[in-house]
């Protein structure tokens, strides 16, 4: 018996039991749980009656850096990445939308450099100008753009490669980080990036 | 010879009675809590523990239940606040005593629905702290200085509560009884805090932005102030003012089925009135809030909107729909029955506009409910000529079926007006204008909105959702606020001419007042549940994957059993907050009825200040 036939026994049986309640009852607060019981179990059938969907979850992925063989294999991840843990689709658009809270980031590989992208990633604050508008020592406007490689996004410098490569490859650019460039799982970082996991590049499906 | 109370009807009343012993009982949980908080945060640093289940019903359906409870008990504990507070507004300003006292016998269930939510959310927390360690450490490390706030709140809330409860009677006149209500005031803005906190936490779940460096203080405001937590918090209080005044209605209905005396009917037929019309009163603009908050989710994530009304989800909103159209009917069914039988002779007058707008309301409610999509095989699809329907799919769309609920709202508030000035006849010497004005108003509102909605198929969608949907929308509230302030200055003038009868509303009225609450609580829990499951296998959308062996969504034939029964639970609950708050007046009025005290209140029913006739009498 499928788990939908025995819902709807059940909701059957609290529909009975409401109609019984109704008809021998006379206490009025049972009554009206009988009334109760009716429309809920209605409810249920109704609810059994539609089409029955449940939304699974795609399937984890966990890609070992030693399977990352040429730019475009980087690509892909970093394409994964932008969507999912890196959570760049949050503000940025690819291509001009009405939802963007932040730059548009069409063509960025090609406007800027890989360096510049890795420390606009890094060190948002880096080229903000100063507000001296007022006394004293100037401050520092607040960057919108968080500090990707710490908490809570905190991806490795693996993962920032990997992203930058996905931003050259989807401007048209060809892609200048190498494989190559990767930390390998226990070796000394080679950047003075704090990477939060270094080891396995784990990413959800993106939709 | 009376018998003793047993030890825990003693404990039952100690609670009803003292929020005091619910804060004591409230701090002692927090005590006993706070061990587990701190192995929670040690587990969701170093321990690599990210779930732990439930053998059984499974940590997921635990959670579902407890926090749905918590929720709907939430929702009542913050509604009856404002129905209370705007009943004693209404009986301090029109002097009748009836408001007062029924403002007064609802505050005093606060305190037993209090300790009932209060315990609720304490079970909630440590079920998610034990069932989810890494979401909550997540949540704990963005959102710590909240909860510190939220915790001042509740200290405020309790205090206020204090003060509001047990100064009724010593504020009761002049300007003391302007201070009980600045009281109540506070304890509704309070309370407002805190339902918008926890929202924040909620809905950045759903809607998370980008947490940058700084300060504890920044990053929590930073994540607070997420594109659907406003939404969310309008939609909220407004459905809160909705489930207190349907509740009240529930309770005057079941206790007006029961009632024994002429006294006790024509003070529970008023009851029920008073609920209705606050819970109507909330309705009417909660569709615009959805509305809103359904536009919002858009802007933020496309494909979280598509998942919601075009995915998975979106025979829930066929559900969706037929919930609140019964809502609609029932409430206006209320209304009629209010008119053919407490207004004697209104009968026939009102007999053919009743029909019509019965009539219109079927209609759209059928619109509403018609699916866009249908599920076929392929030959069904082929004969259909593909997977819409070709005269169904017109209906299907958001053109239509905003169309219909514009409409739905308009007939429901016609409904109303109309109740309000049957048995009364205009004196004033610019009725006929007036009458006039209001006729044109209301026709030409009614026209345009029908117009917007078939033009709304040959425009681009954003032109539609931007312009038309909101002009719709505008256009129903215009109708509102023109008519509600013509209608009252009409009134104030006019003359009765049949007086209002209560307490001969036949048995159904009290059943209908009762299907109004269902609807509503049903409708709350199935859009938890679409709120939810648009984050899909997110436990934070886009950020914190749910790689449990929950991740997924039930489908709704499983995810609506689990809802009935929650609703049933929920209203189990109520009854015994109102069964536990009402034991001492009955004990009273019992008592005092033996030794005819002659006090006044011995006369009184169990709940709620007595009709009008009471009234006079004391």
């Amino acid at each position: 018996m499928s788990e939908v036939v025995k819902l709807q026994l059940i909701g059957l049986s609290v529909i009975g039991s409401g109609v019984l309640i109704l008809l021998f009852i006379r206490s009025q607060f049972l009554r009206v749980i009988g009334f109760v019981a009716i429309v809920l179990g209605l409810f249920s059938l109704v609810a059994l009656a539609v089409p029955q969907m449940a939304s699974l979850p795609p399937a984890e992925e966990s890609i070992d850096i030693a399977s990352i063989k040429t730019p475009a294999d980087m690509a892909s991840i970093g394409q994964k990445i932008f969507f999912s843990k890196g959570q760049c689709a949050l503000c940025h658009t690819i291509g001009p939308s009405e939802s963007a809270r932040c730059p548009d980031l069409k063509g960025i590989g090609a406007k800027l450099s890989r360096e510049f992208i890795f420390e606009s990633l890094t060190q948002p604050q880096a080229y903000i100008y100063l507000d001296y508008r007022h006394e004293g020592l100037p401050k520092e406007y607040p960057a919108r753009m968080p500090y990707i490689n710490k908490n809570p996004i905190g991806l490795s410098k693996n993962e920032i490669l990997s992203v930058i490569a996905f931003l050259q490859q989807m401007s048209g650019e060809p892609i200048s980080v190498n494989p190559s460039e990767l930390e390998m799982p226990g070796s000394a970082p080679a950047a003075p990036v704090k990477s939060a996991q270094a080891e396995t590049v784990t990413v959800a499906q993106a939709k | 010879m009376m018998q003793r109370p047993g030890m825990i009807e003693r404990l039952i009343r100690l609670f009803a009675e003292s929020p005091a012993a619910v804060a004591a009982f409230v701090a002692t949980l927090g005590v006993l809590a706070a061990p587990v908080v701190g192995l929670a945060a040690d587990s969701g640093g170093a321990s690599a523990v990210a779930y732990r289940d439930v053998p059984g019903i499974g940590s997921r359906n635990l959670v579902w239940i407890v926090a749905q409870l918590h929720l709907l008990l939430a929702g009542f504990v913050l509604g009856v606040p404002i129905f209370a507070w705007l009943c004693e507004v209404v009986g301090w300003k029109s002097g009748e005593k009836r408001y007062d006292k029924l403002a007064k016998e609802f505050t005093k269930l606060l305190s037993s629905a209090y300790s009932t939510t209060a315990l609720f959310g304490g079970i909630l927390l440590f079920i998610l702290i034990g069932a989810y360690p890494k979401l909550m450490a997540y949540l704990s490390d963005i959102f710590f200085p909240s909860f510190m706030v939220y915790c001042a709140l509740f200290l405020l809330e309790t205090a206020t509560l204090y003060m509001y409860w047990y100064g009724w009677d010593a504020m009761s006149e002049g300007r003391s009884k302007v201070f009980h209500l600045v009281l109540g005031f506070l304890l509704n803005v309070f309370a407002f805090f805190i339902m918008i906190i926890p929202n924040s936490w909620a809905t950045f779940q759903a809607s998370p932005v980008v947490i940058a460096e700084g300060s504890d203080m920044a990053r929590a405001w930073a994540a607070t102030w997420n594109p659907t937590w406003w939404p969310v918090n309008i939609h909220r209080l407004i459905a809160n003012v909705v489930l207190g005044g349907y509740i009240c209605g529930a309770y005057a209905g079941i206790r007006y089925l029961s009632a024994r005396t002429p006294e006790e009917r024509e003070h529970y037929d008023w009851m029920g009135y008073v609920g209705n019309f606050i819970g109507v009163f909330g309705l009417l603009p909660l569709p615009f809030a959805g509305y809103w908050l359904m536009r919002e989710i858009y802007q933020y994530n496309q494909q979280m909107g598509i998942t919601l009304m075009g995915g998975f989800l979106s025979w829930l909103f066929i559900l969706q729909a037929m919930l609140i159209g019964v809502l609609f009917l029932g409430s206006n069914y209320y209304f009629w029955m209010g008119i053919t039988h407490r207004i004697p002779g209104s009968e026939l007058r009102y007999r053919k506009p009743i029909l019509a707008m019965l009539i219109i309301l079927l209609l759209c409610l059928g619109v509403w409910m018609t699916p866009h999509s249908l599920v076929a095989s392929l030959e069904e699809a082929r004969k259909m000529g593909g997977t819409h329907h070709p005269l169904l799919g017109v209906f299907g769309v958001m053109s239509a079926k905003m169309t219909v609920s514009n409409l739905m709202i308009l007939v429901t508030f016609m409904s109303f007006i109309m109740y309000w000035r049957a048995g009364k006849e205009d004196t004033a010497t610019w009725a006929k204008l007036a009458n006039a004005v209001m006729g044109a108003v209301l026709v030409i509102a009614g026209i345009v909105v029908v117009v917007l909605g078939v033009w709304g198929y040959f425009v681009p969608a954003i032109v539609r959702i931007n312009y038309f949907s909101t002009s719709q929308v505008l256009l129903v509230i215009f109708v509102m606020v023109t008519i509600t302030p013509l209608t009252a200055l009409l009134l104030k003038s006019a003359k009765t001419t049949t007086e209002m009868v209560w307490g001969k509303m036949p048995p159904r009225a009290g059943y209908a007042l009762v299907l109004n609450a269902i609807m509503v609580i049903l409708l709350m829990t199935l859009m938890g549940y679409a709120r939810s499951s648009s984050r899909v296998h997110w436990h934070v959308y886009g950020v914190m994957r749910d790689s449990s062996q929950y991740a997924f969504s039930p489908a709704l034939g499983y995810a609506a059993a689990l809802m009935a029964a929650n609703t049933f639970m929920f209203c189990m609950i109520v009854a015994f907050i109102f069964w536990v708050a009402t034991m001492g007046d009955k004990a009273k009025h019992s008592h005092g009825g033996k030794e005819k005290s002659g006090d006044g209140h011995g006369a009184l029913p169990a709940m709620a200040g007595g009709s009008q006739t009471l009234d006079k009498q004391i």
